[in-house]
């Protein structure tokens, strides 16, 4: 699944968005329409800075009507956590989203900014190179040079842009940053303003500013966060999705969405398919069946909704090119061999476990997807 | 009769409520105040009001016959009824229970157990449960699925903070009392409950009105009264509708009761399900309470707030007081987004997870437990209300000096029971040893204020180790066991009593006559003497002879320390035993399945043996171990323990043992067999077995001379005879083979240590196939 939106998109033409040529569009430009009808439908107070007021942001994410028309909820399941993370934005505290690769937690930040300041393009996107200079500000060399520090001359980051304006802006991956860089933050969220000396001035924020940052707890090569830093945020855990019928819903929308966006030339897997796959995926999540009845080997990858969602438009994408545009338990198991098995033997002794000893027995429904995994897997 | 009094519609355990309440007594101003609670407790009610009473309280009502039926009515500080009476008491107007009396609440609840066990007996033919919790009197509460779907129309998760929010933070004049009277009524009109649920209600309310007819009719003017009543009731308390006639009355089933008051906890509170609301958070409860009279609801977040970072800072995280007010900012505006006057138990537990927490509801979870439960208990003045074996109960905790244990959180006693040399008088020599004979008391009535648990040293019969815990459940335990006697030490010994003439089993005879000699009960200990005499005379049922001569045995040796005189039961152990020895033998015929049970009463008779050597007949107990160990046709392992028993003892010579064992395991012999009984053999004195090379090299020759498919069989016995060896008397086995076959002790490690070939894998899985049990 396409995960960042790069700031260059922001950039681009509008009328390539329109002609449809860009890979993902912000949300605000692809549900501007809900958008729009509930900033016209919206009778309760707007907090300073915010296009709408916190009650209209939850309809937006979790779903519900404005006025007549229906919003399609963004983020399903767990509506309570979004009336925590909407609240915690309205007190001016910053937002720390956590949880586990794949629990859409980009995916609500990137919502959440797009319904309360209609931009979600003020990004920083935390990498193991990131420096200090991308999260508060940078300078354009050849002005400084030829001119010494100006307000000209002052690159300014996504921060410093909220900053000014009043609005959210995004820190994506914090803990992927080098501690040091994280520090940046913990005078910049406790007195939410930005000292430039070389121009013997500072920035104060305006009302609306905060900052929306997400975080990884599983994957590897990831920094700690500093208690301090923790202090500045309020820290809102994202789970898994709770049961399957959940997770199935959630797959299920995403395919959907997905296949139109990326015109795959194939049909819909079918709702047992979906069923199957996010099945395998919690099974081995959880390192057991979902009867509880089996314990099981959990292979080192990372299990997430969103992994099951790629699988499922990976096999689309192979039908649609090579097969007849039907997804078969071949696509299927071609997608599903390489997100269960990744680098390590391991991986692929976990698997073979789990298609001899699970899904061997679990009849003639499933032969067919057993058949074709264990033949991925020689 | 037309009549129109004034009503307050409560729910139970609503501080609000209770609020309200007192604000709506000082405006009306009645001269007689009616709560809806047991009608015969009229008796108890000055003692709840009495200064020294500390809420919560409780009013337990039981019967006085069998069986006990038992019922609950629970007060707090912010219950309405509870402000009610001190209201009451506060302005000298009486006050007075409305609600059915105890006897009929009690025959109801008679015959809704039977009704329930009838329906449960007919849909599966189940064996009915005897023992069904307390049930108790209350606001009735339909089916929770109603409630949920009114939750979930205000978009609230749960019933309880829809309740919270709606009606506990309101303070205006008069809101509660109109809301709740809206709640009653739409209640009544949702027809989808019980019909059994919804006559008792329209019983109980008859009733109600009765009583209130009755005080009108003794001069109270109707608006000189007020009723405080569940909000169920509140829209049906005039004079349009029926009352009960004494015919009606007469007709309801009763059962005689006695009332008394208990001292009750916040955890019960928290614990129990299905009563209103407000009974999840008791603790919280009360905060909600305080301050509503100090500085209005406004204050209760950061009460709350700060009293959790208090708790996360004594268990050693720090919070900051910034959190603080951070999380009580959030926790309003969780609030505010529901349009919430303040927030609610529900938005203070997330504000806490999410700043004090830091996202993690595992970090915070035991602080707000202890925040919202706590662990209050109620107290009573001394000599209240009490039945005589909680009279009883008092005085020994007094005697034994156990005051202090009598707390709502558990805590840890150990005991010595022997003699203290450095005190003078003989009762405080004797402290523990009487704690100890109390405690067992009442762990045989099932009083759960004490629970044993175990120690380090099993087998030391001085130390024990209790844990002592006061709870509402134990009180109720105890007053429930006044039917069996009027103190403790009558109401054990009838229990004793019963339970042998219930009993059957030898064992279970040899354990009261422990019993009976750990509660210090000598006379119950006589009668589980004969008892067990009696028992043992008709039997020969060896494990069950060897048990129950174990357990006296251990009482025999208790003797000392628990001083009594253990005299009259060692000719009963000396006859145990001969009893056990004779029937060994023929016991030992026995199968597979039987051979543990077997062994551990072998086990257990020879330790008595070696205990009582010079009382017991141990010549005959080596005589038929003997007879054992050379006999080919009892079960082969029992004849491998005799003989190893026999070599622990010192009774076979190295020679005999070789003997022993090349005849056991001679080619020809079946595999089972021969294994079997050397599985036998290696249960016990390992270290004599290891040191003993003979034995080894007769091993690696019997194992050496079997063909392929006894070799198969004789591994399933080997491998369970050699399982439960260590690894290191593994190696040590090894390396006494290698021996036999010219290897030295490195070279065959080093054979072990290597990984398994593919051949030799194959041959593992081999096995797999052959079956086993030809």
């Amino acid at each position: 699944m396409a995960k960042k939106v790069a700031d260059a998109a922001a950039a681009a033409p509008a009328a390539a968005i329109k002609n449809g040529e860009i890979l993902r569009a912000p949300a605000e430009e692809i549900y501007a329409d809900e958008l729009q009808a509930l900033l016209e439908a919206d009778k309760h107070d707007k907090p300073p800075g915010w296009r709408m007021s916190p009650r209209a942001v939850h309809t937006y994410i979790c779903g519900g009507k404005a006025g007549k028309r229906e919003i399609a909820p963004k983020y399903i399941g767990h509506a309570r956590l979004v009336e925590i993370a909407i609240a915690t934005l309205v007190t001016d505290r910053a937002l720390l989203l956590i949880g586990e690769p794949g629990t859409a937690k980009s995916w609500l930040s990137e919502h959440l900014a797009a319904a309360i300041n209609g931009d979600s393009t003020k990004v920083v996107q935390g990498t193991a190179g990131t420096t200090e200079e991308q999260v508060r500000y940078t300078w354009n060399y050849a002005m400084l040079i030829a001119q010494g520090p100006s307000q000209q001359a002052l690159v300014k980051s996504p921060i410093f842009r909220a900053m000014e304006s009043g609005s959210l802006a995004r820190f994506e991956e914090i803990t992927r940053c080098a501690s040091e860089v994280q520090d940046a933050m913990i005078s910049l969220l406790s007195e939410k303003r930005l000292s430039v000396p070389e121009l013997a001035t500072e920035v104060a924020a305006r009302k609306g500013f905060s900052v929306i940052a997400t975080a990884n707890t599983r994957d590897r090569g990831v920094n700690d966060m500093s208690a301090a830093l923790k202090r500045r945020f309020n820290i809102v855990v994202l789970p898994s999705p709770r049961t399957l019928e959940l997770e199935v819903d959630i797959v299920r929308k995403r395919v959907t969405e997905l296949a139109a966006s990326l015109s795959l030339r194939a049909k819909l897997p079918a709702a047992e398919a979906i069923e199957k796959v996010v099945t395998i995926f919690r099974e081995l999540r959880q390192g057991q069946t979902l009867d509880g009845k089996n314990k099981l080997k959990t292979p080192s990858g990372v299990l997430s909704t969103a992994e099951a969602i790629s699988v499922l438009a990976n096999s689309m994408a192979l039908a649609g090119s090579f097969g007849s545009g039907e997804v078969t338990a071949e696509d299927l198991a071609a997608g599903l061999q390489g997100s269960v098995v990744k680098d390590e033997d391991k991986d692929r002794t976990c698997w073979q476990e789990y298609l001899t000893n699970v899904l061997k027995k679990r009849g003639a429904e499933w032969r067919s997807l057993f058949k074709a995994c264990s033949e991925q897997n020689e | 009769m037309s009549w129109q009094i004034h009503v307050l519609g409560v729910r139970h355990l609503s501080p609000m409520g209770a609020w309200q309440l007192r604000e709506f007594l000082d405006r009306t101003r009645p001269d007689l105040v009616l709560i809806e609670g047991l009608d015969d407790a009229g008796e108890v009610l000055p003692d709840v009001t009495r200064s020294e009473t500390e809420p919560p309280v409780a009013i337990l009502a039981y019967t006085d016959a069998l069986p006990v039926r038992t019922l609950v009515y629970p007060f707090a500080r912010y219950s309405p009824e509870y402000q009610a009476l001190v209201w009451a008491h506060e302005h000298g107007v009486p006050a007075e229970f409305c609600d059915l009396p105890s006897d009929v609440f009690l025959g109801l609840q008679e015959a809704e157990i039977e009704w329930l066990e009838r329906t449960r007996r007919e849909a599966s033919e189940a064996p009915p449960s005897g023992d069904e919790p307390p049930i108790r009197v209350g606001v009735p509460e339909p089916r929770p699925s109603l409630y949920q779907r009114i939750a979930e129309q205000a978009g609230e998760r749960d019933y309880d903070t829809y309740w919270e929010r709606h009606f506990e933070h309101n303070a205006a004049p008069g809101s509660y009392r109109g809301a709740t009277v809206e709640l009653g009524r739409a209640l009544r009109e949702l027809e989808e409950d019980a019909p059994r649920w919804r006559a008792e209600n329209l019983v109980r309310e008859a009733y109600m009105r009765r009583r209130i007819e009755q005080a009108i009719g003794a001069g109270y003017q109707p608006d000189k009264i007020a009723a405080v009543v569940g909000a169920f009731h509140a829209p049906v308390l005039t004079g349009e509708f029926p009352t009960m006639s004494d015919a009606e009355l007469a007709l309801l089933p009763r059962r005689t009761s006695k009332l008394t008051l208990m001292p009750y906890s916040y955890f019960r509170l928290s614990s129990q399900s299905g009563y209103g609301a407000g009974n999840v958070a008791p603790a919280y409860f009360e905060l909600l309470w305080e301050a509503l009279n100090e500085r209005g609801i406004g204050d209760l977040s950061r009460r709350y707030l700060s009293l959790v970072a208090r708790h996360l800072r004594e268990a050693g995280t720090h919070r900051s007081t910034a959190e603080v007010i951070d999380s009580v900012r959030l926790a309003e505006t969780l609030a505010a987004l529901k349009g919430g006057l303040a927030p609610a138990l529900a938005d203070l537990h997330d504000a806490a997870v999410t700043l004090l927490g830091q996202g993690e509801l595992s970090a915070v979870k035991e602080s707000l437990a202890r925040v919202d439960v706590g662990t209050a208990i109620g107290r009573l003045p001394r000599g209240v209300s009490q039945t005589s074996i909680q009279a009883d109960f008092d005085r020994e905790l007094a005697r034994l000096k156990l005051e202090k244990y009598r707390g709502a959180v558990q805590q840890e006693l150990d005991l010595d029971l022997r003699e203290n040399r450095r005190v003078k008088s003989a009762e405080t020599a004797f402290l523990d040893l009487n704690r100890s004979s109390f405690f067992h008391r009442l762990r045989v009535l099932g009083v759960s204020f004490a629970k044993p648990g175990a120690t380090r040293q099993e087998s030391a019969t001085w130390a024990e180790k209790w844990f002592l815990q006061w709870t509402p459940e134990s009180e109720i335990e105890l007053v429930e066991s006044v039917l069996l006697g009027e103190t403790i030490e009558l109401a054990t010994a009838y229990k004793f009593k019963s339970q042998l003439d219930a009993c059957t089993s030898i064992a279970d005879a040899a354990a009261l006559v422990h019993d009976a000699c750990r509660c210090d009960l000598m006379h119950s200990m006589e009668l589980a003497r004969r008892r067990l005499q009696e028992l043992a005379a008709v039997s020969s049922e060896f494990a069950a002879l060897a048990a129950a001569a174990r357990q006296l045995g251990l009482v025999v040796r208790y003797g000392d320390v628990r001083r009594f005189d253990a005299e009259p039961l060692v000719p009963l152990l000396e006859e145990l035993f001969v009893q056990a020895a004779m029937s060994l033998f023929a016991s030992a015929g026995c199968d597979d399945e039987a051979v543990p049970a077997m062994l551990e009463g072998i086990d257990a008779l020879n330790k008595v043996g070696l205990e009582f050597h010079d009382r017991v007949a141990e010549p005959l107990w080596i005589e038929q171990l003997q007879k054992l160990a050379d006999s080919d046709d009892r079960s082969p392992p029992l004849s491998g323990y005799a003989c190893a028993i026999l070599l622990e003892r010192g009774l076979i010579e190295n020679e005999a043992l070789a003997r022993e064992v090349s005849r056991r395991i001679s080619p020809g012999v079946p595999a089972d067999l021969g294994a079997g009984w050397f599985e036998g053999l290696a249960q016990r004195n390992r270290y004599a077995l290891l040191a003993r090379q003979p034995l080894w090299e007769q091993l690696a020759g019997y194992i050496a001379s079997l063909d392929d498919d006894e070799f198969k069989r004789a591994l399933v016995f080997l491998r369970r005879a050699f399982g439960p060896f260590s690894a290191r008397e593994k190696r040590q086995i090894s390396e006494n083979l290698a021996e036999c076959w010219g290897l030295n002790a490195d070279a065959a490690s080093e054979l072990i240590e290597q990984p398994l070939t593919e051949a030799e894998e194959e041959s593992l899985k081999g096995l797999n196939e052959f079956d086993f049990d030809l």
